[in-house]
């Protein structure tokens, strides 16, 4: 916490010093990079950053900081049970083709006060403002089907309840502490089960509710040393890491029946 | 202790699964058992991804498995002929099986089938074995002897075609029916990630009608080169074997074993036969209670396509 304290002082000093310039932005990262290790069990990130401003009008507007970091989206299927003869079955299906992995959102006041719904909605901000893409539904043997735009919108709601549930969506309204007048800072959780790919952490200014700057930094997570050997070993070359694995089980059963004959 | 699995892709606490390991092992060795269909289901209530459970649990299968068969190749108790044909269905069984697993995994019924699979053996194994158990306790207070299985009778199977003769075992009989044992357990080996002896040895028992001194063996040789397949071809097909879990449950699974087997010359068997059986009727009714009842969120979500 002392390294990100003077990396922190040191950012708002360089900005105090700085001409003023068109954005009115300046982020950072505590890290651009997260490794996961074997005893990775979640980590925080830390960001930082500092709104310019030239006058003391410019102070007294309507202005917010968002911070919205992203994880890489891909295709996820949500399934519904169902009870068929006695037992909960899955049965419809939904596949959202453009998932986040990870989606979290700081801010400095609740979002409805920040901005119009439609505002937010276009650039993404806030859970329930983001874009999965076009569902595509499937029945119970995994044939097309179409479902009601209602089912449609629980199986997007169920989607977000789920990622919520693995903390992998979180929102943290009033989550920006703000040091003084410019500088701000934000905690984002990433949890143990966080996704790997690249990240994006998008801060966006918003002042009297359209958005003034942005400002993306790119965050990398990746599983690394042995975690990132094996992982990579078992899916590029899956033969002989099935057949190491196996060899290696077999050798350690030897052992154990060489260990069971000594006795 | 927590520790990352790179393919489950979560932190377990190491203790937790070494003690598993332990304790799997400790049963697999005190009645010769592999000791698969207990841990898939622990690993699944640990939270383990169902496919992640079943995969990296043939590697365990092999570890216990070669343990066993070497032991039973010292004491020449194992019909190579025998295993081999069995072999030979066990091979063709463990590609079904793996189809089976990639085509319901495909279409989201793989934890279906694997819990439905789990609670109708757990639940007719535990049953069985509890009956037995108690039987023989009975049968000990009494002082009554158990009536032993009367071997030389001829059933349906001495009718089969393909008949070969198998000097080890004393049998003259069709291939067909062997055959046919060794594809069902392989096929269950690979969806359920067990070895399948437990299924297997009353098959060779009460229908091959082996003697009962080399059907352990000839079964524990044949679980050894199954569940090995099966374990390449999960990695190969679905990347499911996690090595980290493998190597914590295989080191907690040898040297439970050691000590399982130790304790099992000194305690009674029948009373701890009776435990076990009590043990796995318990986690079919678990694994059975959670299908029925309504579960706390009716949605699931699942990665559409693996990611690399």
């Amino acid at each position: 916490m002392t390294v990100r304290a003077h990396i922190f002082l040191a950012l708002a000093a360089l900005l105090l010093a700085s001409p003023a310039r068109a954005a009115q932005l300046v982020t950072d990262l505590s890290e651009h990079q997260v490794r996961i290790r074997s005893n990775f069990n979640g980590t925080q990130i830390l960001l930082f950053g500092a709104i310019e401003v030239n006058n003391a009008t410019e102070r007294a507007r309507d202005r917010d900081v968002v911070v919205v970091v992203t994880g890489p989206a891909q295709p996820v299927t949500v399934r519904r049970k169902e009870r068929m003869a006695g037992i909960w079955v899955n049965n419809d299906a939904m596949t959202f083709p453009k998932v986040p992995g990870y989606y979290s959102m700081v801010s400095t006041r609740p979002l409805e006060v920040t901005a119009e719904p439609a505002v937010l909605k276009q650039v993404q901000i806030g859970i329930d403002n983001i874009d999965f893409g076009v569902p595509q539904a499937k029945g119970f043997a995994g044939h097309k089907q179409a479902l009601s735009p209602e089912d449609e919108k629980n199986f997007a709601k169920a989607l977000i309840r789920n990622k919520k549930r693995d903390k992998l969506y979180n929102a943290d309204p009033g989550g920006i502490v703000f040091l003084g007048q410019t500088l701000f800072r934000a905690t984002v959780d990433i949890p143990a089960n966080v996704p790997v790919g690249l990240y994006t952490a998008n801060v966006y200014l918003i002042a009297d509710g359209k958005v003034a700057d942005v400002i993306a930094t790119p965050l990398y997570i990746d599983k690394s040393g042995l975690e990132r050997h094996l992982y990579r070993f078992a899916h590029n070359d899956a033969l002989l890491y099935g057949l190491i694995a196996v060899l290696g089980a077999a050798f350690a059963g030897w052992l154990g029946s060489a260990l069971l004959r000594q006795k | 202790m927590q520790i990352y699995l790179p393919i489950a892709e979560l932190p377990v606490n190491v203790f937790v699964i070494l003690a598993m390991g332990l304790a799997v092992g400790f049963l697999s060795g005190m009645f010769g058992v592999g000791g698969g269909f207990l841990m898939t289901p622990l690993l699944i209530f640990l939270g383990i991804p169902p496919a992640v459970a079943v995969g990296t649990q043939s590697t365990q299968v092999v570890a216990s498995s070669v343990t066993g068969a070497l032991a039973h190749w010292r004491n020449a108790s194992i019909d190579f002929k025998m295993g081999g044909v069995m072999l030979v269905g066990g091979i063709f069984g463990s590609f079904t099986g793996i189809a089976i697993f990639r085509a319901l995994t495909k279409i989201g019924q793989i934890d279906l089938m694997i819990s439905l699979v789990y609670v109708v053996f757990l639940s007719i194994i535990g049953a069985m074995m509890l009956t037995e158990s108690l039987r023989a306790i009975m049968a000990a207070r009494r002082g009554t002897p158990m009536p032993t299985n009367r071997g030389g009778q001829h059933t349906w199977i001495h009718g089969l075609p393909f008949k070969m003769r198998f000097r080890r075992s004393k049998l003259y009989i069709s291939v067909i029916p062997p055959v046919a044992i060794g594809f069902f357990v392989g096929m269950l080996s690979a969806i359920m990630g067990v070895g399948g002896g437990f299924i297997m040895v009353p098959a060779m028992i009460y229908l091959l009608r082996m003697p009962t001194s080399v059907v352990i063996g000839t079964s524990l040789f044949q679980i050894v080169f199954v569940s090995g397949l099966t374990g390449v071809m999960h990695s190969v097909e679905n990347q499911t074997v996690d090595a980290m879990l493998a190597l914590l449950l295989v080191v907690g699974g040898v040297i439970g074993a050691q000590y399982g087997v130790r304790a099992a010359s000194k305690l009674q068997g029948e009373q701890l036969r009776a435990m076990l059986a009590v043990i796995v009727l318990l986690m079919g009714l678990r694994l059975g209670y959670d299908l029925v009842t309504a579960p706390a969120d009716l949605y699931s979500i699942i990665d559409a396509v693996p990611h690399s």
